[in-house]
């Protein structure tokens, strides 16, 4: 449920976690984000920074500067302010990322889990497309890559995005693996329970896997200006759209990357509007897939 | 410049507060355990409360020293010798080019804070010189301390001979026992009163599986109220699980039944509950104990636990010193 009235709850000294609801809704999360930019834009005194996540906003503050009834007043002040979600439109980029579905490394990554960890596991994409009702890996592959990806939050490691997809067409869901992988390769996409990730470098994971993108989301050594002031790419409100591309020209991409002249496909001039975005889902079919 | 002749057992650069403004990129402040000692050892050299200075845990590291300076130890013992002459702690001392400095195993508390004068000059990483080991950023190149590192120190004028008062020392307990300060929430209401009153009386033991991303907690079972059992699927199967959310600095946070304190390095959002969190002006006892070692936890309120921070940080200033 959305509740009628945010629940603010103390973390500590100097943390509020502000929670707008109780399910998996991106309606919640457009709130917890419409509220990050709308502290932002007033430079609050007293809010050192928020944290949005699916269906609330975490805000560390200073108590010095402010109290916790004050800043309790203060958000509340702003949120009747946002108005209804409809109003809300937020500042969105949009990434595209060529995308290697069913490739190597993945399954290698797959094998080797099963090969010395659980051998019944199923090979993930063939499992993901079972569990949704899809016909096999190309189905999941059209479906997947259908829609464009709202980054949620970002979090367990550094720059690591939580993603929607905002096509309800499109929309998977998947359990997590149990017990964990030991290691992912680096950008590698995978999905559990309904949120897409990719994995900014080689770690331990949960997530189904099925594909993979050469492009780095994490910049360490400050290559790429896209990046701007941060060693992680995303911002909580990007979009990303995974592009289907051969494992050839995966590789080509990988060589760029290499050496530097990569491009990365960013669109900067939208503004993601709420009230549109809602008005278009209404209008679609949410029984059929690709 | 400070040589490292032996780095120790994860000897880092940090800084207070640490890097600030980039939890909503997943990225933790890092930063001192016990930036109570921390903080004075600076003082005592004549730095801002938060320049860099080195974080020593359990063992420390032997360095030698390219010029001279002033430096000031603080938080735990680890019998430090400056060319086998002891060093004693809460005090600024003068040290010659060439002199070293050598430190041993942590005999009371677990982590002690070398402050130089002018501060550590590492390249700040996103507005902070803290080192995150885990993914290779700030301090060192990234990591801690290694044999044959040179770590550059910026230009300052420290006063030798000056001393933090006895009674702006932290109490660093000797018989394994620390009573640690804990706010209700953000999900104490996922807990029942019987759990709530067994989380407040028990004893919990620091387990060994603890790093600085989080510290794991041996103990009692945990029971819920209905607000873990009756939840929509999304939340998760577990009764600890919730819709992934944000997570406050310093949080017990339950996985499954496993109490996890998350600390410096700790992620900044996930899939369990958080019943209680321990304020800032608590997490130096967390940074002086050891594994095996008891927590005992004491409720207090969100305006107690800031009174206690502002306290804190008058404490960490000149006013300490004499």
């Amino acid at each position: 449920m959305i509740y009628d009235e945010p629940r603010y709850m103390p973390g500590g000294d100097r943390y509020m976690l502000i929670e707008f609801g109780n399910e998996m809704n991106l309606e919640l999360n457009f709130m917890a984000q419409g509220l990050a930019g709308a502290i932002a834009a007033q430079r609050l005194k007293g809010v050192v920074e928020t944290a949005p996540c699916f269906a609330s906003l975490l805000v560390h503050y200073e108590p010095e500067d402010i109290s916790f009834e004050d800043l309790k007043s203060e958000m509340s002040r702003l949120i009747a302010a946002l108005g209804p979600s409809d109003d809300i439109e937020l500042p969105s980029r949009l990434f595209y990322f060529p995308t290697a579905y069913c490739d190597p490394w993945t399954r290698a990554a797959i094998e080797d889990y099963t090969a010395k960890i659980n051998p019944q596991k199923e090979y993930d994409p063939a499992f993901v497309a079972r569990l949704n009702g899809l016909s096999g890996p190309e189905q999941l592959v059209r479906v997947h890559s259908g829609s464009e990806y709202w980054v949620a939050s970002l979090g367990f490691w550094p720059g690591l995005p939580f993603m929607m997809a905002l096509d309800p067409r499109c929309v998977i869901t998947a359990p997590k693996y149990n017990p964990p992988r030991t290691w992912t390769p680096q950008g590698t996409v995978g999905m559990g329970g309904a949120s897409t990730a990719i994995y900014p470098v080689a770690t331990p994971g949960g997530y189904q896997i099925f594909a993979r993108i050469p492009v780095p989301i994490w910049d360490p050594k400050r290559r790429f200006s896209v990046f701007e002031d941060s060693i992680c790419l995303f911002r909580p409100g990007d979009r990303v759209k995974f592009v289907p591309v051969s494992v050839q020209e995966f590789e080509e991409a990988e060589r760029q990357v290499a050496d530097g002249s990569y491009q990365y496909n960013v669109v900067g001039y939208q503004k993601f509007s709420v009230a549109q975005y809602k008005s278009w889902v209404a209008s679609l079919d949410r029984g059929k897939r690709f | 410049m400070i040589e490292v002749l032996k780095p120790g057992l994860e000897t880092s650069v940090q800084d207070y507060p640490g890097r600030i403004g980039f939890w909503n990129q997943g990225f933790p402040p890092s930063g001192p355990m016990d930036s109570w000692s921390f903080r004075l050892a600076n003082v005592l050299v004549g730095n801002q409360p938060g320049a860099a200075g080195l974080e020593a845990q359990y063992i420390g590291p032997t360095l030698k020293f390219q010029r001279d300076t002033v430096i000031a130890l603080t938080g735990a013992d680890m019998g430090a010798k400056l060319d086998d002459a002891p060093v004693p702690l809460w005090r600024s001392i003068t040290v010659k080019a060439g002199q070293v400095l050598a430190m041993g195993a942590a005999r009371v508390g677990t982590r002690c804070y070398l402050a130089i004068a002018g501060g550590i000059a590492t390249d700040p990483w996103l507005g902070s010189r803290s080192t995150f080991h885990q993914a290779g950023v700030g301090g060192m190149e990234g990591s801690a301390l290694k044999l044959g590192h040179v770590v550059p120190v910026a230009a300052g004028a420290g006063t030798p001979g000056r001393e933090v008062k006895e009674s702006a020392r932290p109490p660093i307990r000797t018989d394994k026992r620390w009573d640690v300060e804990v706010c209700a929430g953000p999900n104490d209401d996922w807990i029942d009163a019987a759990g709530q009153a067994r989380f407040l009386s028990a004893d919990w033991k620091l387990s060994a599986k603890s790093n600085r991303t989080g510290f794991r907690l041996d103990g009692p079972e945990w029971t819920f109220t209905e607000n873990a059992t009756n939840k929509p699927p999304e939340h998760g199967s577990l009764p600890s699980n919730i819709i992934d959310h944000g997570y406050p600095l310093g949080a017990i946070n339950l996985a499954g039944q496993t109490p996890i304190i998350l600390v410096n390095d700790g992620p900044s959002m996930g899939g369990f509950i958080n019943p209680y969190t321990v304020p800032s002006a608590a997490f130096w006892k967390l940074g002086q104990s050891k594994p095996g070692e008891i927590y005992n936890f004491r409720q207090i309120s969100v305006a107690e636990a800031q009174a206690m921070a502002r306290h804190l940080k008058a404490m960490c200033t000149e006013a300490s010193i004499i």
